[in-house]
C-alpha cells in the first residue's frame, strides 16, 4: 500500500530522481558536524513552543488589573502583555514549562550557532567555495540575537523594561539621526504603547521568517556544495566519505532531534528561567539592580559597563555620546569583520583555491590563535556584564572589579594569542598529539635530559594521522593566519575548473555511475590497505561532482 | 567493550550536567545560617534574667565583654566605634541579630555571619544599651502580618528596596565597596528595624516615607515571598538573573547538547549484518555485534554501509 501511495505521488511529482539523490547524500561522520544540528533542532523547539505561547500571549500595552493565584500581584495595574505572561506561568496548563523551554531553547539556539561558527572558523570551513554560506550563517546569528532580545522584552516586566530603556538610549546615541530613529521605531517617546505590539510582530513573524528563509538557503547550499570533511583515509578534495542520508544519518539525526528536545524539556522543567512574577510589571519610574540581558547580549552590556566616559563634544553639545562606541560601533565592527573574514583571509594568504578538506585548528596556528584571542575578548566582555554580581559574591569593591575588567579586556586577548599559538605549534611538532590511544614512554637520560619515545603503533593508531607537510612558501605567504600544513591541493586543476565553469561542480556528471561499483558515482569501494592491517569494511565515497540520476 | 560505553557515556552526560548544575547553583545560592552558635565564654552570664533590672545587669556584663572595646564602657563611642547612646533598641537589635556585630574584622561594611549570641543575650544587651540613654527607635514588638497586603508590599519593595537589594532580594554590590545584603533569610523584625534605622549605607525611611502599615506590607512580602518565593519552575539559581541563567544555558544547555552530539555524532551502521530497510532494528544493537568495534570507533575510514546495492 505504501508502495502504491509512493507510486501515485511519484507519478505526479516525479520525486524519485531528486529523492534518490537526497537519500544517497553523504554525511561525514565527525561529531563536530552535528553542532549545527543543535542549532537547527533548538530552532524547531523554539518554533513549536513559540506557537504554543502565541496562543496565550496578548501583545498589548493596555493597562489592566490582575486578579489571580499569584497573591503579591493581586489587584496590581499592569500591561496586558505582562498579565498574559503571568497567566501563562500560573494559570495555563503547561504554560510555564513551555515558556521556560522556549527561553532555554533560545539560549541554546544562539549558543549552538556560536559554537558552530567557531567550528567552521577554526577548521577553515568558510573558505572558498563556502564564503556565501558563512555570510548567511553570520546573518542568522545577528537575527537570532535580535530576536532573542525582542522575546526577552515582550513580557514587559521590570527587568526587561530596563533593557528596552537601555536599547532606546542606544538608538538615541546615533549621531544626528538617533532621536528621530528611536522615535520612529518606538512610535514616540519611551515607553509608549506601540512598543509591545511592534516587538511582537517582529519577534513572531518577521525575524523567524528571515531566519527560516536563511536556514533554507544555508541547508540548500550545504547540499549543493556538499559537506566538507576532515582529511582522513580515503577522504580527498574530490570526494565525500561518510554515511548516507538513509538509513544511517536519518536515524542519527532523528535521534538527535529528540535528544535536543529532551534536554530543553529537562532544563525547562528543572531550572527556573526569567521568573517575571518576581520582577513585577514594568513602570518607568521603578528600577531594580542587577539587571543584565541574556548572555548573547551580555557582551554588549559588558562593553557598556567597561567603556570609560568619553564623548565627543563640539560647541558645548554632545555630538557622539559614549554609548555609541560600545553599543553601536562595537557590534557593527564585530559583525562586519565576521562577515568579511573569508575575503580578509583570502587577501592575507592569497589562497583563493577551492577547499573541500577541513583543517585542524593546529594546522593554521595564527588563525586559531587570532580566533581564540577574539573569542576571549568577547568572553571577558560577557564577564564584565556581571561586574556587580561578581563583586557581591567575591566580596570585592564594585569599582575594583570594574577597573579589573577594563584592564582584562585588553590583557586577556593579548595573552591568549601567544598561548594559543604556542599550543598549536606544540601540537604540530608532536605527530600524534591529541590521540589518546598511543602511549609515550618518557626516558630520563644519564645526564638528566628527558625524551619521549612513542610506543609501538597498534592497528588503527595511525588512521587519523595527518602527516605534517613542509610549508610551500611560493604558494602561501607566512601571514596572519599562519602556515598551512596540509598538502597543497592541485591548484592547476581547480584553476582550470574555475576558469571553465566558475564553480567546482562544473565537471560533467557521470550518469551511469549510479549503482555501479567503481570509483565514480555512488559506490562502495573496498579498501583494506590503509587500515594498518586492521579488518575494515567498506568505505563509502562519493565524488564531489556526483549529481545523481 | 561497547556495552560499557553505551552505559557510561549517558551516565557521564548526566553526571557532568548535574555537577555543573550543582556548582552553578551552589555558587549562586546564598547560604545564610541563622542558627545561633553558643559561645562558651558567654554562657555563664546568661543565667539570671528574671527582672528588667536583672536583664540590664546581665546585659551590662555582656556589653562589657563583647562591645565595650570599640563602643566604650558607657556606649559613648570611641575612635573605633560609634556612639550608641540614645540610638534606640531597634538598631542594636538589628546589628546583633544579623551577626554584623560583634565585628570580626574592622572594615567598610560588616558581612552577614552566624550569630554568636543567643536571643536572650541579645535582648539583655539591647536592654542595657537602651537603659543608658532612652530615645531612638525601639525594637518593634507584637508584629502581626495578618492584615498586611502582599501586593502593596511588593509595590513598596520595588519602589524603595529593589534599586539596591535587587527585585529578587538576592542583594548586590554597590559602589565603593558597599553592598546591599541578601534578604533571603531575614525576619519581619529585622525588616522593620532596617527600614526605620537605615543601617550602614541604607537610607533611613521614616513613617512619612513608608507608613507603619506599608512597612508591615514590605515585611510580609520580603519574608513570605522572597524568603520563600513561590518558586515554581524549578531551581531558582539564586535570583541573580540572566547571568546565572546564561552560564547554565551555555555550559549546561549547550554543553550537554555538545556531549550528545559527541555521543551520537560518530555512530554509524557497523558490521555486515545491517541492511537498509530493516526499520525495526535498533542501530545500537548492531554495535555490540561489530567485531572490530572499540579499537577506535571514531575513525572516518570505518564508516561503512551496505546501501550501495540500492
Amino acid at each position: 500500500m505504501i508502495d502504491g501511495l509512493y507510486d501515485w505521488i511519484d507519478d505526479r511529482l516525479n520525486i524519485s530522481g531528486g529523492g534518490r539523490k537526497m537519500v544517497n547524500k553523504i554525511f561525514p561522520d565527525h561529531w563536530s558536524f552535528m553542532i549545527g544540528e543543535i542549532a537547527l533542532y533548538s530552532f524547531v523547539v523554539l518554533l513549536a513552543t513559540g506557537v504554543f505561547l502565541t496562543l496565550y500571549f496578548v501583545p498589548s500595552s493596555t493597562d489592566v488589573v490582575y486578579h489571580g493565584p499569584y497573591i503579591p500581584l493581586d489587584g496590581v495595574h499592569m500591561s496586558e502583555a505582562y498579565l498574559s505572561t503571568i497567566n501563562l506561568s500560573f494559570s495555563v496548563r503547561c504554560g510555564l514549562l513551555m515558556r521556560q523551554m522556549h527561553h532555554w531553547a533560545a539560549n541554546i539556539f544562539i549558543g549552538a550557532i556560536v559554537v558552530h561558527m567557531c567550528r567552521v572558523f577554526f577548521t577553515g570551513g568558510f573558505r572558498r567555495p563556502r564564503e556565501l554560506n558563512w555570510i548567511i550563517g553570520i546573518n542568522m546569528l545577528i537575527f537570532a540575537i535580535f530576536n532573542g532580545f525582542l522575546g526577552y522584552s515582550l513580557p514587559d516586566d521590570l527587568v526587561s523594561g530596563t533593557g528596552i530603556r537601555i536599547s532606546y538610549s542606544i538608538l538615541e546615541s546615533l549621531p544626528l539621526v538617533g532621536p528621530y530613529l528611536a522615535n520612529l521605531l518606538f512610535g514616540g517617546a519611551f515607553p509608549g504603547n506601540a512598543l509591545i505590539p511592534r516587538f511582537f510582530i517582529i519577534h513572531v513573524l518577521i525575524l523567524p521568517a528571515l531566519i527560516a528563509g536563511l536556514l533554507g538557503a544555508h541547508l540548500t547550499l550545504l547540499v549543493r556544495q556538499k559537506h566538507t570533511q576532515f582529511k582522513g583515509p580515503g577522504a580527498t578534495e574530490h570526494n565525500v566519505v561518510g554515511a548516507p542520508m538513509w538509513p544511517t544519518f536519518m536515524a542519527k539525526t532523528q535521534g538527535f532531534l529528540f535528544l535536543i528536545a529532551g534536554i530543553t524539556a529537562l532544563l525547562g522543567a528543572a531550572v527556573q528561567i526569567n521568573p517575571i512574577w518576581l520582577y513585577g510589571p514594568y513602570k518607568p519610574y521603578l528600577a531594580t539592580y542587577a539587571v543584565q540581558p541574556d548572555w548573547y547580549m551580555g557582551w554588549l552590556d559588558g562593553a557598556l559597563r567597561v567603556m570609560p566616559h568619553w564623548q565627543t563634544v563640539i560647541g558645548g553639545r554632545v555630538i557622539i555620546p559614549n554609548v555609541f562606541w560600545p553599543a553601536v560601533v562595537l557590534p557593527g565592527v564585530t559583525f562586519t569583520v565576521l562577515m568579511m573574514w573569508p575575503f580578509i583571509e583570502q587577501k592575507i594568504t592569497g589562497d583563493r583555491a577551492d577547499h573541500q578538506l577541513l583543517e585542524r585548528p593546529r594546522d593554521r596556528p595564527k588563525r586559531t590563535a587570532l580566533g581564540a584571542a577574539v573569542l576571549s575578548f568577547y568572553f571577558v566582555l560577557f564577564g564584565a556584564s556581571a561586574t556587580d554580581v561578581l563583586a557581591n559574591y567575591l566580596n570585592v569593591s564594585l569599582n575594583i572589579v570594574l577597573t579589573t575588567f577594563q584592564v582584562l579586556v585588553f590583557v586577556v586577548p593579548l595573552a591568549t594569542y601567544p598561548v594559543a599559538l604556542r599550543i598549536c605549534r606544540e601540537f604540530q611538532a608532536t605527530p600524534g598529539a591529541g590521540k589518546t590511544k598511543r602511549h609515550n614512554i618518557v626516558i630520563r637520560s644519564a645526564d638528566g635530559g628527558y625524551s619521549t619515545v612513542p610506543t609501538e603503533a597498534r592497528p588503527g593508531d595511525t588512521l587519523r594521522e595527518l602527516e605534517p607537510v613542509a610549508l610551500d612558501a611560493s604558494i602561501y605567504l607566512p601571514a596572519l593566519v599562519g602556515s598551512p600544513s596540509y598538502e597543497p591541493v592541485d591548484r592547476a586543476g581547480i584553476g582550470a575548473r574555475a576558469a571553465a565553469g566558475g564553480t567546482y561542480e562544473a565537471v560533467s556528471v557521470d550518469d551511469e555511475a549510479e549503482g555501479a561499483e567503481g570509483d565514480q558515482g555512488l559506490a562502495a569501494a573496498t579498501t583494506g590497505a590503509e587500515g594498518g592491517g586492521r579488518a575494515r569494511s567498506r568505505v563509502f565515497r562519493i565524488p564531489r561532482n556526483y549529481r545523481g540520476g | 567493550m561497547p556495552w560499557l560505553r553505551r552505559i557510561l557515556v549517558p551516565l557521564a552526560v548526566v553526571v557532568i550536567a548535574a555537577a555543573l548544575g550543582t556548582f552553578v547553583i551552589g555558587r549562586a545560592r546564598v547560604t545564610a545560617s541563622s542558627t545561633a552558635m553558643q559561645n562558651p565564654g558567654l554562657r555563664l552570664t546568661a543565667a539570671s534574667r528574671l527582672t528588667s533590672r536583672g536583664l540590664i545587669a546581665a546585659g551590662r556584663t555582656l556589653y562589657t565583654q563583647t562591645c565595650s572595646t570599640c563602643h566604650g564602657g558607657d556606649a559613648q563611642g570611641s575612635a573605633l566605634g560609634t556612639d550608641l547612646q540614645g540610638l534606640g533598641g531597634a538598631a542594636v537589635d538589628l546589628w546583633l541579630t544579623t551577626g554584623w556585630m560583634p565585628l570580626r574584622t574592622p572594615g567598610l561594611q560588616p558581612a552577614n555571619k552566624p550569630v554568636n549570641l543567643t536571643t536572650a543575650q541579645i535582648n539583655e544587651i539591647v536592654a542595657y544599651v537602651v537603659s543608658i540613654k532612652p530615645g531612638g527607635v525601639p525594637v518593634p514588638t507584637n508584629i502581626s502580618l495578618k492584615g498586611a497586603s502582599a501586593s502593596e508590599g511588593f509595590y513598596m519593595f520595588s519602589l524603595n528596596c529593589a534599586p539596591c537589594h535587587t527585585i529578587t532580594g538576592a542583594g548586590d554590590a554597590l559602589a565603593e565597596g558597599f553592598r546591599a545584603p541578601s534578604l533571603h533569610s531575614v525576619t519581619p523584625t529585622q525588616v522593620l528595624e532596617a527600614i526605620r534605622t537605615g543601617p550602614s549605607n541604607m537610607p533611613r525611611f521614616g513613617p512619612g516615607d513608608i507608613s507603619p502599615k506599608e512597612a508591615l506590607d514590605v515585611a510580609l512580602y520580603v519574608t513570605k515571598y522572597i524568603k520563600h518565593p513561590a518558586d515554581i519552575g524549578g531551581i531558582g539559581l539564586g535570583g541573580v538573573g540572566p547571568v546565572a541563567e546564561g552560564f547554565v544555558g551555555l555550559f549546561v544547555g549547550v554543553g550537554v547538547c555538545l556531549l550528545a552530539a559527541y555521543w551520537v555524532g560518530d555512530r554509524t551502521a557497523r558490521g555486515d549484518g545491517e541492511a537498509h530497510g530493516e526499520g525495526g532494528e535498533d542501530e545500537s544493537d548492531h554495535e555490540g555485534d561489530a567485531p572490530a568495534a572499540g579499537v577506535d570507533d571514531r575513525s572516518y575510514s570505518e564508516t561503512t554501509s551496505d546501501t550501495a546495492d540500492a
